[in-house]
């Protein structure tokens, strides 16, 4: 009897100790974070924060963005008012060129910090700049094992899958086929069934997003993503030059032209803010457009939840045929794993304790953690079956659904993280929508149809296989700091006058249009070449050395 | 000699009765400490920072120290046509604004003075000033469905036959200034006019009495009664105005514009907010300010010496 006490004594002593040791080193603290995009704040009881909280000792205060980026990047570094992870999102260039940020180099370790180590260790090259300092660690586009690509997720042009259905799912592969099915459609069908009138192509404008507009040129010439250039590859040069004042940018813009003229663009579509445009392709009248798929996540998950599957878009590879006289152009749309360079966290200068950021980090990047942060918690959200990580239908389903987000996942920490995508060592794919299981047996019945009168497994099948990354990555990722005037006035010319040109009354309008742009914009389009041709050619020999 | 010994008393005691006097008033006084402090301090204190708009200051060097370049930014801003277009577009706009939003108070001011119906006054009184309060945000989302492509007012216009074509409200940079004046004055006209309504409240019945038994009817009444009635407010309120004339709004023209109207809906403001505080040329946006703020103290002085000449009541 007196041993048991004496046992338990000494036990409850070293119980306590331990306690007090563990309260010594993760001593509770509030972490600030900033987001660069819009976003819902979690549940107070969010189930993932709670088991952060518990384990690290680490409770989240997160302010997302409200408003333009720039500007609220600008009036941060105005006050110096820095929350403890900074994501500059689209801009966070202007974070590290305003030293908001510390370099994590001297962080990381092969001994001290293996996960995030191997994480980096063979993209290095790069993503560290030119002193050799790594700012932010990329939020997404590092694959582990295969990479999967379920569907296009970037650039394409998209079409909702009823305009495909009613013509009994053609090949569509050229610009024209594209204009063309749109065209018919909205003659056979010009409301839905609720009345509203059908509208044929949408173009977004609105600020940063004028991507919509101003980049499908390169992609008809059968180039991936490299934002307002277009680059010769196959030289070994790597020629970098601007498209849109190029003959070869011209037939686009006519044929969006011709479309205005013929009713399928609505002028509105010129002055839309990004919240309109989501507002329109959630209403399921949008029968078509050029963007990027998460560009409007918003507002196929809302296409979803209303059960309006057939309003849903599918990403085309479009091309200009050979009747355009470029010759025949191979599609080249999805392009190998990109690094997300300089897009994610940082640790800003005002974080007091960096190696705890680092150390949370590192923890949030084991097999563990990305699992629970990714699937759940098993039995609760996934269960196993022969090794096989699954998800029942419900499971599935509910992961779109906003108000369980917000008490289930700790998206706004996730999202911004370093993460592990494509494929464990056990085979289960990192992410749950790219488990071939959970992908094709959870697809909407419509979906499954749709693809099924297509002979494919998955959206991806329309596009080729992803050509290999170019060493210099992609060159939208270029910071364009250094010539940021001639650079605005290089948008900003294309911004006024491209939608002028669109909306010519008659062929002579649109000639002189377009000749009146071209000569406006040759002088930043110079500046702008010269500049990416130097820093491509910077990023290839940094990647080749 | 006597007249000296006469001053000299004379003298301090009128030194004497400014302490006096300052004394008295010492509660007072003290009550206006607070509101001095404010202006101080958010007004006066905030002018120390003009020195950056002669300097390089962006966020590279907001921390090692931006260097003195002179007037170079000024340069910069007065090299640009856009920033020359954007002081053209403050003006013109806040000119209608101001004619606009005057006009139309003074107008409903005058026709509400009219009404007998107590009941009827009040309710049209509150109805129009109401949307003063509704933030610009929203007052700009309505205007953007009102005046869509397909939207009511081009509606409207076409099944009455006054025009033909659709117009293009949102997206040509004819109509930009228009618009806003149109939708300023929805929002405005209410709130304006309760100072002109309560001036006329004040205006002696008894003059009124004397125009009608000398046989003016009710224009004449307007025209001789009210509206002399109403001119020193009238004064006041439109050289305060004038002081700000470079302020033609931020909200409206950042909220309603877009790349197809820029040539007109660019203000100072909406100027300073993208190729300054967007782009982190911290030095770039003060310059354009302190350009605004000088130009505005001129106006303001012109403003008030007219109507001095004028013999008018001046502010200053």
């Amino acid at each position: 009897m007196r041993k048991l006490v004496a046992l338990l004594l000494a036990l409850s002593m070293i119980l306590s100790m331990a306690s007090i040791a563990l309260a010594e080193t993760e001593e509770p603290i509030v972490v600030t974070v900033f987001r660069g995009d819009p976003g819902d704040q979690p549940d107070s009881d969010n189930k993932i924060y709670k088991m952060i909280e518990e384990e690290f000792g680490i409770k989240f205060e997160i302010e997302f963005l409200a408003g333009d980026l720039d500007e609220t990047l600008g009036t941060k570094l105005a006050n110096e008012e820095y929350p403890d992870l900074f994501d500059g999102g689209n801009s966070a260039e202007t974070l590290i060129n305003a030293g908001a940020l510390i370099d994590l180099m001297p962080y990381i370790t092969e001994e001290g910090t293996p996960n995030l180590y191997n994480h980096i260790k063979d993209l290095l090259p790069q993503l560290v700049n030119e002193n050799g300092e790594l700012f932010i660690i990329p939020n997404y586009g590092i694959h582990y094992n295969a990479q999967i690509q379920m569907a296009c997720n970037g650039p394409a042009f998209f079409i909702q899958k009823q305009v495909l259905a009613w013509d009994n799912y053609p090949q569509i592969k050229t610009l024209d086929q594209y204009f063309d099915l749109i065209e018919r459609f909205i003659a056979a069908n010009p409301t839905d069934e609720n009345g509203a009138a059908y509208e044929g192509f949408a173009i977004l404008c609105e600020d940063w997003r004028h991507f919509c507009l101003i980049n499908p040129v390169q992609h008809l010439m059968g180039r991936p993503n490299d934002g307002e250039v277009l680059i010769n590859v196959n030289s070994g040069n790597y020629e970098t030059e601007t498209f849109i004042d190029k003959p070869y940018a011209k037939p686009y813009y006519k044929k969006l032209n011709e479309a205005y003229k013929k009713g399928l663009i609505n002028p509105d579509t010129f002055v839309m803010t990004y919240d309109q445009y989501i507002a329109k392709l959630s209403s399921g009248t949008v029968l078509g457009m050029f963007d990027q798929t998460w560009d409007f996540g918003t507002a196929t998950a809302a296409l979803e939840t209303a059960g309006m599957y057939k309003n849903t878009y599918i990403a085309l590879p479009l091309v200009y045929d050979e009747s355009y006289g470029f010759g025949v152009i191979e599609e080249h749309y999805l392009n190998g794993a990109v690094p997300n360079k300089d897009r994610g966290f940082g640790i800003s200068t005002s974080c007091e304790d960096p190696e705890r950021m680092i150390a949370l980090f590192e923890a949030l990047l084991s097999d563990e953690w990305q699992k629970i942060l990714q699937w759940g918690i098993e039995g609760e959200d996934y269960y196993v079956e022969n090794g096989r990580m699954l998800m029942t239908a419900e499971q599935y389903n509910v992961r779109s659904d906003a108000t369980w987000k917000k008490a289930n996942q700790a998206l706004a920490i996730w999202e911004s993280a370093p993460k592990k995508q494509g494929t464990m060592d056990d085979g289960n794919a990192w992410a749950p929508a790219d488990q071939d299981e959970n992908y094709f047996a959870l697809m909407s019945d419509y979906d499954k149809e749709f693809l099924t009168a297509y002979g494919y497994k998955k959206p991806a099948d329309f596009f080729n296989a992803p050509i290999e990354l170019a060493p210099y990555g992609e060159a939208w990722q270029i910071d364009k700091a250094p010539i940021q005037d001639d650079y605005d006035d290089y948008l900003l010319i294309q911004d006024q006058w491209l939608p002028k040109i669109i909306m010519s009354a008659d062929d002579a309008e649109f000639d002189a249009n377009w000749d009146a742009f071209v000569a406006e914009i040759t002088p930043s389009a110079q500046i702008y070449t010269e500049f990416m041709q130097a820093e491509v050619l910077k990023l290839v020999e940094l990647a080749t050395k | 000699m006597t007249a000296v010994t006469q001053n000299i008393p004379g003298q301090t005691s009128r030194k004497k009765s400014i302490w006096n006097k300052l004394w008295e008033q010492k509660y007072l006084l003290l009550m206006s400490v607070p509101v001095l402090l404010y202006v101080l301090f958010f007004n006066y204190y905030p002018l120390w920072g003009w020195r950056y708009a002669f300097e390089n200051l962006d966020t590279k060097t907001i921390k090692t120290g931006a260097d003195w370049i002179g007037l170079g930014n000024f340069q910069w801003l007065f090299g640009r046509d856009d920033f020359i277009q954007s002081i053209w577009n403050t003006l013109a706009m806040s000119t209608i604004n101001l004619v606009l939003g005057t006009l139309s108070a003074v107008l409903l001011a005058i026709l509400l003075n009219e009404v007998r119906n107590k009941g009827f006054k009040r309710t049209v009184q509150t109805v129009t000033y109401l949307p003063h309060f509704l933030s610009m945000v929203i007052v700009v989302s309505m205007a953007q469905e009102i005046f869509a492509y397909n939207g009511p007012v081009n509606h409207v216009l076409k099944t009455l036959g006054l025009t033909k074509d659709t117009v293009y409200w949102l997206g040509d940079k004819k109509y930009f200034w228009g618009l806003v004046g149109v939708i300023n004055v929805w929002k405005e006209v209410g709130w304006n006019s309760i100072i002109y309504i309560s001036t006329m409240t004040s205006i002696d019945p008894t003059l009124y009495e004397a125009a009608a038994i000398d046989g003016a009817g009710r224009f004449r009444r307007i025209l001789h009664v009210t509206l002399p009635g109403i001119k020193s407010t009238f004064v006041v309120l439109l050289i305060m105005n004038i002081g700000h004339l470079m302020e033609a709004g931020f909200e409206i023209q950042y909220l309603l514009g877009n790349a197809q109207v820029l040539d007109r809906s660019q203000t100072i403001d909406v100027f300073v907010m993208n190729y300054g505080i967007g782009n982190n040329k911290y030095g770039r946006a003060i310059a354009a300010g302190m350009f605004k703020s000088v130009v505005g103290i001129i106006l303001l002085f012109g403003a008030n010496f007219i109507a001095k000449a004028l013999d008018e009541e001046t502010l200053l």
